[in-house]
């Protein structure tokens, strides 16, 4: 994992415990005026509200019934 | 892979994803002896001599474990499936672990053992899965369920969504694993091979909160890649 990915999973990770509002205040300071960055960040964290129980059930589907 | 009927009957209990059963199915004759008697005493000390080699810095012996795990998951999924009833599915965690007793043993697991062949199981069930997901896209003609039979290996069908959901989170995650290899195996390790966090988190050499917050990451990341193709 390089420097840069390494950044993108500790900001993401951290932005989930940053009260919504503040989110925004949050991105700017910590990606530090990387818009790459701070896009791809923001992406994630919209996919991460609608990511429900993706991927949560094994590909195999339920266990015996 | 030969006439599945031989083989020892594999089944797992709902709701115990990481116990694995032997069990005696109606109808169908005690197999104990049949499992003491066939051939994996050969495919134990291979699989031992792999870890082995893998622990001496042979770098093929990582992928000749894959091949011997493989097949041994192949093997186990044949059997147990073969015994079901159609729409019904394999259990991936419980065949991991099941292989792990058959081709390893717990007599003496040392941890980097344990962590190699979790890595070859991951891999190896994702192989098996995403084959047989291809092959029944290209098949597939209408019904929800429907028997496969190939090789040998009859496999009941999931749900067609589940077979597309499953090649886009294939597809998704080779592009995963250039950038983020680490949680790109987290996700092999939990998704394919059925691991806990904490399982994952031993493999790995992170701590279990560390394996929630790559979990979390991955699959945001991987839910983004999937629906913006």
């Amino acid at each position: 994992m390089n420097d840069e990915a390494r950044r993108e999973v500790a900001i993401f990770t951290q932005a989930l415990k940053v009260a919504i509002e503040e989110r925004a205040a949050f991105l700017d300071n910590a990606c530090g005026g990387d818009e790459n960055l701070r896009h791809k960040v923001e992406a994630l964290l919209k996919a991460h509200d609608r990511v429900g129980d993706f991927l949560e059930d094994p590909p195999g589907g339920p266990s015996i019934p | 892979m030969k006439q599945v009927e031989q083989l020892c009957d594999v089944m797992t209990e709902p709701g115990e994803p990481s116990f694995v059963n032997f069990e005696n199915i109606s109808g169908v004759p005690k197999v104990d002896d049949l499992c003491s008697a066939s051939p994996e005493a050969v495919t134990m000390s291979d699989a031992t001599v792999m870890l082995a080699a893998i622990k001496a810095g042979d770098s093929k012996a990582a992928e000749e474990l894959l091949v011997i795990v493989y097949d041994e998951l192949r093997r186990l999924a044949a059997s147990k499936l073969a015994r079901e009833a159609p729409g019904q599915t394999l259990q991936a965690t419980a065949l991991v672990h099941e292989a792990w007793l058959r081709l390893v043993g717990d007599k003496n697991p040392s941890f980097n053992d344990r962590e190699h062949f979790f890595r070859a199981s991951a891999e190896a069930m994702r192989r098996i899965l995403i084959d047989r997901a291809r092959r029944k896209h290209t098949r597939r003609h209408g019904g929800e369920y429907q028997r496969v039979d190939f090789a040998g290996f009859d496999l009941a069908a999931p749900a067609p969504m589940a077979d597309d959901q499953l090649l886009a989170v294939d597809e998704a995650l080779d592009k995963f694993a250039v950038e983020h290899p680490v949680q790109a195996e987290l996700v092999k390790l939990r998704y394919f091979a059925g691991l806990t966090n904490e399982e994952v988190s031993k493999v790995l050499g992170i701590s279990i909160s560390t394996a929630k917050n790559y979990w979390n990451f991955s699959r945001a990341w991987l839910l983004n890649e999937i629906e913006s193709e």
